[in-house]
């Protein structure tokens, strides 16, 4: 396998600024993967970067977009393995707690999804998503497994084993989570993973309900991780359907909700709003369609327009 | 905004001894005359970095500043950050780094750098190759904090912004209301800062200038930390000098730019084995205001390349029917013969064949990605071209001396500057377009990239050689720098870059008599010479 560059590679084109959340929020190279990559060049270590690494949301823009074509986001969970999440010790028990659970059931589908917490709380939606797709929806989604790699926590190599080897037989795994999406790929490279992204917008009812006047959401994690591909899928889609795309111009995905871990265990705040507002600036819609549920709330109070599930616009059309 | 009424330097213009009653500069700092050819200590011609400010007195500024709020980082993550610049040559750090976040805390700063004498370099996109955006000892001074777009209007066709911020982060909220920046560098982290003081080329700079001609007016932080806003009518004499002054007169905190309504782009390419050919059908259709945009880039010196582009169709079929029949390029296919039928006659150059064809293999399909192109229009030529450049020519180490020339100069100083390259590198590219003059902004020119002899338009000239991985010494690439800039001494041309490393040529270029005149307004106008140290002065 080709070896990925890592930070000794940056040559500060600062290409990542323009794309980066954080730095449109603080305006702070220091928060970005240019500001990590340079210092680490200069002698810093992990945890000279500790506040500046928690902060990244993961969206993983910067990957696609740098010219030396250095795993970015791979550096930042590297460095973060070398740092200690606040929240380590309750990961470690959540994942030891999944391997005492009773096996999950074996399932005869060819094919799985797996939800990401923010699609299990709307189980209408869930159950739509699987009925639209024909496809079964696994009980293990590896949720605290995607934790674990964003906060840089060992995965027990019996948990891995326990959520990998029912997945291994598949022939198809759509993924709502994006981190998780990139790590499946390498850790099942015999397995076709596909984003739900893609996954929905590749059906034909889903793409005829889409209109001229809306705004499509892309997840931005997913995204990145396939972004020479999905770049024409998504070209093509919005050349078919004549819909606005959260993309900036260089076609990068403008991310909405920061629901990465530190986010949400509050270890550092992210500018949700200003996000959605910068996504939504200049743009005149009549109706929002996001790929994640996790958008749903945040994109309804800054827009004023209703906004839907990808998986919902089959049923209003 | 805070407007502290002190002498402007506008008031500074009269011509003014070189020498006696000007303040004593730290001793050993800076020698008799900062732009002697030998003004970088060290070996003659072939010093590179200055040497590094002493550190006097910069306890005392720290609290002084941080006294004022301004937050002051001295931790080596944070000045490692920005130990060199995108030439990757210099390399210097920093004893402090202050983010910028407004004018007023800028005023502040350069007020305490002013009354301790600490060395102040400020940095935009760091896109400098000869050491001019790196700090050597001081503070330095980041200025992409203030990179927020004020107010667009779409009537007067204006818009007002902080100058830290990126030219493609302009571009990103322009288009949103449809609208488009004139001018600016094919370059996505350019900041409109750093590109108004130093000048700005763009493919359509044939038609429309450099990007510092699209400035209309400015707030400037002088190096006394006044804040002032300047234009043509309003403070003039300090707009002029800050415009292409290359950071020696003020900092740029915002600036107001014409714009213009957006529209995609309708390419042509045409291909020529002969230097001297393509730049003469470039100068034609300049004269002949033919086309919207133009410019040369080239594989070698047999494979050169006209782009020509429009923003109307009108525009291109007027081309199509008057212009192009004249021009003396192949298409893509009658290139491809020509260089067979040349390759087939030399067979002992087929390994150059061979980089030709891998080099197109990686560079075309780039230039035409779909999702930036649709019905044969190039929709985001910036991010095209930006991304091409940082994908095949940059690297950790970037090199590109440049000559600028009057348009009768221009094809002799390309052909000299491509024998210097041969001599140096194995593979290298010229990137060479015109500047169109504004005779009203004459003033702003002096002692800028814009030679004097030029009238109508400048040409500028930059050889880049690739780098390929190969490793060189700094010497080695001064060496070749020199051998460049030697060309344009005895032409009687300028340069893009004759700051930082390269200041020892600013006396030979541009003579003894306008640049004393300068160094006495600087003097006048930076006291203890803090601001941007060795960029020039």
């Amino acid at each position: 396998m080709k070896k990925s560059k890592d930070h000794a590679a940056c040559s500060g084109c600062s290409l990542c600024l323009l794309v980066c959340p954080m730095w449109r929020q603080h305006r702070d190279i220091s928060l970005t993967a240019h500001g990590y990559a340079k210092a680490l060049q200069h002698g810093a270590a992990a945890a000279d970067l500790a506040a500046a690494l928690w902060n990244c949301t993961l969206c993983a823009a910067c990957d696609p977009v740098c010219p030396e074509q250095i795993d970015v986001t791979g550096m930042i969970l590297n460095l973060r393995r070398q740092l200690v999440h606040p929240h380590a010790q309750d990961l470690q028990a959540r994942m030891e707690g999944q391997t005492t659970r009773s096996p999950a059931t074996q399932s005869t589908a060819a094919s799985v999804l797996l939800p990401d917490p923010a699609l299990r709380e709307h189980p209408g939606t869930l159950a739509r998503i699987a009925a639209l797709l024909g496809i079964a929806v696994a009980e293990d989604d590896g949720a605290d497994i995607a934790l674990a790699l964003e906060a840089g926590v060992t995965i027990p190599p019996h948990r891995l084993k326990r959520f990998l080897d029912p997945l291994r037989r598949l022939d198809k795994i759509i993924v709502a989570e994006g981190l998780l999406l990139k790590h499946l790929r390498l850790w099942l490279p015999k397995v076709r993973i596909v984003s739900l992204g893609e996954a929905l917008s590749s059906h034909a009812a889903v793409r005829r309900s889409l209109r001229a006047t809306d705004l499509y959401v892309i997840e931005p994690r997913a995204y990145h991780a396939d972004y020479q591909r999905l770049v024409r899928h998504y070209d093509g889609l919005r050349v078919a359907s004549g819909s606005a795309f959260n993309l900036d111009l260089q076609r990068i995905a403008i991310p909405a909700t920061a629901c990465s871990l530190p986010q949400r265990s509050e270890v550092n705040m992210a500018d949700d709003e200003g996000r959605a507002c910068w996504m939504l600036h200049g743009r005149k819609v009549s109706r929002i369609v996001v790929e994640s549920m996790a958008d749903r709330t945040l994109l309804a109070k800054v827009s004023g327009v209703p906004v839907v599930h990808l998986a919902e616009v089959a049923a209003d059309a | 905004m805070k407007i502290i009424d002190r002498q402007p330097v506008s008031q500074v213009t009269a011509v003014m001894p070189a020498s006696p009653g000007f303040p004593v500069i730290e001793p050993g700092t800076l020698g008799a005359c900062p732009v002697a050819p030998d003004a970088l200590r060290g070996i003659k011609r072939q010093q590179t970095n200055p040497a590094r400010w002493n550190g006097q007195g910069w306890q005392e500024f720290a609290v002084a500043i941080r006294d004022c709020g301004i937050e002051l980082r001295e931790h080596v993550a944070a000045r490692g950050t920005f130990v060199t610049d995108a030439g990757g040559t210099a390399y210097g750090l920093p004893h402090g780094v202050v983010i910028a976040r407004s004018a007023a805390q800028v005023a502040d700063l350069l007020r305490a750098a002013q009354q301790h004498r600490v060395p102040v370099t400020v940095r935009g996109g760091g896109l400098t190759t000869e050491g001019e955006s790196v700090a050597f000892g001081g503070v330095l001074l980041d200025m992409t904090g203030m990179s927020r777009v004020l107010h667009v209007d779409t009537d007067a066709l204006t818009v007002r912004t902080e100058a830290g911020i990126f030219w493609h982060s302009l571009a990103e909220e322009l288009r949103r209301q449809g609208m488009d920046y004139l001018s600016a560098p094919l370059n996505l982290t350019s900041s409109v800062g750093g590109t108004l003081g130093v000048g700005g080329i763009d493919v359509n700079s044939p038609r429309l200038g450099c990007s510092a001609d699209q400035a209309l007016a400015l707030q400037v932080v002088t190096p006394t930390g006044e804040i002032m806003e300047c234009s043509d009518t309003q403070n003039a004499e300090l707009f002029r000098r800050v415009i292409l002054g290359y950071g020696q007169f003020g900092v740029i905190t915002e600036a107001t730019l014409g714009i213009r309504r957006y529209t995609p782009l309708r390419m042509h390419y045409f291909y020529y084995d002969t230097l001297r050919t393509a730049i003469e059908d470039l100068q034609m259709l300049d004269r002949n205001d033919a086309s919207d945009y133009s410019g040369i880039l080239t594989i070698m010196d047999c494979a050169v390349n006209l782009l020509v582009a429009f923003d109307t169709p009108e525009r291109e079929a007027a081309f199509k029917a008057n212009w192009q029949p004249q021009l003396r390029g192949h298409g893509e296919s009658g290139f491809a013969l020509c260089m067979l039928k040349r390759y087939a006659l030399r067979p002992w150059k087929l390994s150059e064949a061979w980089y030709l064809l891998q080099r197109k293999r990686e560079l075309f399909p780039e230039l035409q990605r779909p999702e930036y192109m649709r019905d044969g229009l190039m929709f985001e030529r910036s991010v095209v071209f930006s991304r091409a450049v940082w994908k095949f020519w940059g690297s950790r180490q970037m090199v590109i001396p440049d000559l600028a020339t009057s348009a009768e100069k221009f094809v002799a100083a390309v052909e000299r500057g491509n024998a210097v390259c041969r001599k140096y590198f194995p593979h290298y590219t010229l990137y060479m377009v015109g500047i169109k003059l504004r005779p009203e902004h004459r003033p702003h020119y002096e002692m800028s990239c814009i030679p004097p002899d030029a009238e109508g338009w400048a040409y500028g000239c930059e050889f880049e050689p690739m780098l390929d991985g190969r490793v060189y010494s700094r010497d080695y690439f001064q060496s070749f720098k020199n051998a460049i800039y030697d060309i344009g001494v005895g032409m009687g041309a300028s340069y893009y870059r004759f700051g930082g490393m390269m200041k020892g040529y600013i006396r030979r270029v541009f003579g003894d008599e306008v640049v004393d005149r300068h160094l006495a307004m600087k003097r006048k106008a930076d006291p203890a010479m803090i601001l941007n140290r060795d960029v020039i002065f």
